[in-house]
């Protein structure tokens, strides 16, 4: 287990490094990205997929509301496919262990921000000291060291962890297990309302209802709704632009007819 | 709009801003957030704008080590719109070094919340629904759709945004503030965004309920009854009292997963689930 451990780690410190600084924030540490990669890496590429299709949807909406991440998706994901290709779990359970692993973690990384934060002044200070090169080595030194909390909780559970694991899970009862299958099947439930309560709009909120209908009622695709929803939002952008440049209008010449009474 | 035309070295200047404006969380942390993306990213400009003139290099490296935090997107607007009133500062003396960082700072949260609600609560959920799709299939396409959709587009829009900001200056945010059309933005976006979220509850979110009347002779399953008169009632039921506890009540993220566990294992004790 040792040189899987490795290889994830590897992987995970690399895609955590990056993450930020390639394409965008929150793209390439997503577990639909993070799981294929771990099950590439451990030799299960197709279990990877699936799970990065399962993992992606319960973690959605998982993201920091008031600063603090709920659950760490990505190195859930990474220890969920572990778990999975390496003790040959079901991919089931496999994705029931992971939202009560990432919100564990979430916690540790969770303790190092004030380290983190107590920099601020050497980096004043440095930017002070007028010289672009220093700054940027230094800012790609230090941010190297902050994965590596996690890559070391990783190397652990994935090393000496998952087969413990698999143990403890099968000498559970069975209700344990139902519960906690029952559990992060409601999960996704928790990031979407996340995600819902973000974007939600009194005067709008009644297009969630469209896309429900659409999908529960008429079984249609990710693909077409985006189409027609896309066309809705353009139509109101619109024609609330319309609207927005008439009042415009409207209130310039009301101004120049207050003028001409005024002489 | 007052529009500029580019000299090349500028136009080097911006390619390279554009390829720092990545840094965006470089060392994020929480006391000054954003603060060493900035500094990063406005490095090029600072550097050519200065050039000897170290007091003023050194006031402008200040200025851009305050505290700043904004979408990774929005982020090069404003590095633009930087970079163009620092030219403005050191050449003609019209703008000085506070209403840099006053205009800095007051196009924070709003931008944010505009391209919050454009990429992270719309076009990621798209790319993640189409992703998760492909996904689910066995198919490793599903993948490079995701970073494509969501990651690649964001690196385009940087692209422009750093040279519209540059180029347009404070007569774009003028432009888009006074006409109300920020707002009409958020709306459209978010109509899009809760189509999504509303289309992945459906085909997503379910309440695995395990349970069986026996009413005399016959056995109802409670589950197929409730599923009859809405399909997934009970998820829909579960998602809006989380919104509920989330807006009205201030209920934390961390909160409600451990609030699911309990009341799944407690379920499970009584074989409800």
């Amino acid at each position: 287990m040792v040189a899987e451990a490795l290889k994830i780690c590897i992987a995970y410190f690399i895609i955590t490094y990056l993450d930020p600084y390639l394409v965008s924030w929150q793209c390439l540490n997503r577990p639909i990205v993070v799981a294929p990669l771990a099950g590439l890496v451990l030799g299960d590429f197709h279990t990877g997929i699936i799970m990065g299709a399962a993992l992606e949807s319960i973690f959605m909406g998982i993201s920091a509301i008031g600063g603090a991440i709920p659950a760490d998706a990505t190195v859930a994901s990474f220890i969920a496919v572990a778990f999975t290709v390496l003790t040959g779990a079901t991919t089931e359970e496999g994705l029931t262990i992971a939202m009560p692993i990432g919100t564990v973690l979430a916690s540790f990384s969770g303790m190092l921000t004030p380290i983190w934060a107590a920099l601020a002044g050497y980096w004043e200070r440095l930017a002070l000291e007028c010289k672009p090169k220093k700054f940027l080595t230094r800012n790609f030194m230090i941010a190297a060291l902050t994965p590596l909390v996690n890559t070391t909780i990783l190397f652990v559970a994935v090393a000496y962890g998952v087969e413990g694991l698999s143990s403890v899970l099968a000498s559970m009862p069975a209700w344990v297990m139902s519960g906690l299958g029952a559990a992060s099947s409601m999960m996704i439930a928790v990031g979407f309302a996340i995600l819902t309560s973000m974007i939600w709009n009194g005067e709008v909120g009644v297009f969630f209802f469209v896309g429900y209908v659409m999908v529960a009622y008429m079984g249609m695709g990710t693909v077409p709704i985006a189409i027609l929803g896309a066309a809705i939002a353009i139509t109101m952008f619109m024609s609330d632009k319309k609207n927005a440049d008439l009042k415009r209008s409207l209130s310039a010449s009301a101004q120049v007819n207050d003028e001409e009474d005024f002489f | 709009m007052d529009k500029k035309v580019l000299a090349a070295d500028e136009k080097s200047i911006l390619k390279s801003m554009f390829i720092r404006s990545h840094l965006v969380f470089l060392n994020f942390n929480m006391a000054k957030m954003e603060a060493n993306g900035f500094t990063a990213t406005m490095t090029p400009a600072i550097e050519n704008i200065y050039k000897d003139d170290e007091e003023g290099k050194k006031a402008a490296y200040l200025r851009h080590q305050n505290f700043f935090n904004t979408h990774a997107v929005a982020f090069s607007f404003i590095a633009g719109l930087a970079a163009a009133m620092e030219k403005e500062h050191k050449e003609k003396g019209t703008v000085d070094g506070q209403t840099i960082e006053n205009i800095k700072a007051a196009l924070m949260g709003p931008t944010a919340g505009m391209f919050d609600s454009l990429f992270f609560n719309c076009l990621r959920i798209i790319a993640a629904g189409i992703g998760i799709g492909l996904c689910s299939q066995g198919s490793f396409l599903g993948v490079l759709v995701f970073i494509l959709l969501y990651g690649v587009t964001q690196s385009i829009a940087k692209y422009f945004l750093i040279q519209w900001g540059y180029i347009y200056g404070t007569s774009f945010i003028e432009m888009v503030f006074s006409t109300g059309l920020m707002t009409s933005l958020t709306k459209s976006a978010s109509v899009l965004g809760l189509m999504m979220v509303g289309a992945m509850t459906a085909s997503m979110v379910s309440v695995p309920l395990n349970l069986t009347l026996n009413v005399g002779e016959t056995s109802v399953v409670v589950g197929d009854v409730l599923n009859s008169i809405f399909p997934g009632l009970l998820g829909v039921v579960l998602l809006f009292v989380l919104v509920h506890l989330i807006r009205k009540k201030g209920a934390r993220p961390t909160q409600l997963i451990i609030g699911i566990f309990v009341f799944a294992l407690l379920g499970a004790l009584i074989h409800i689930f």
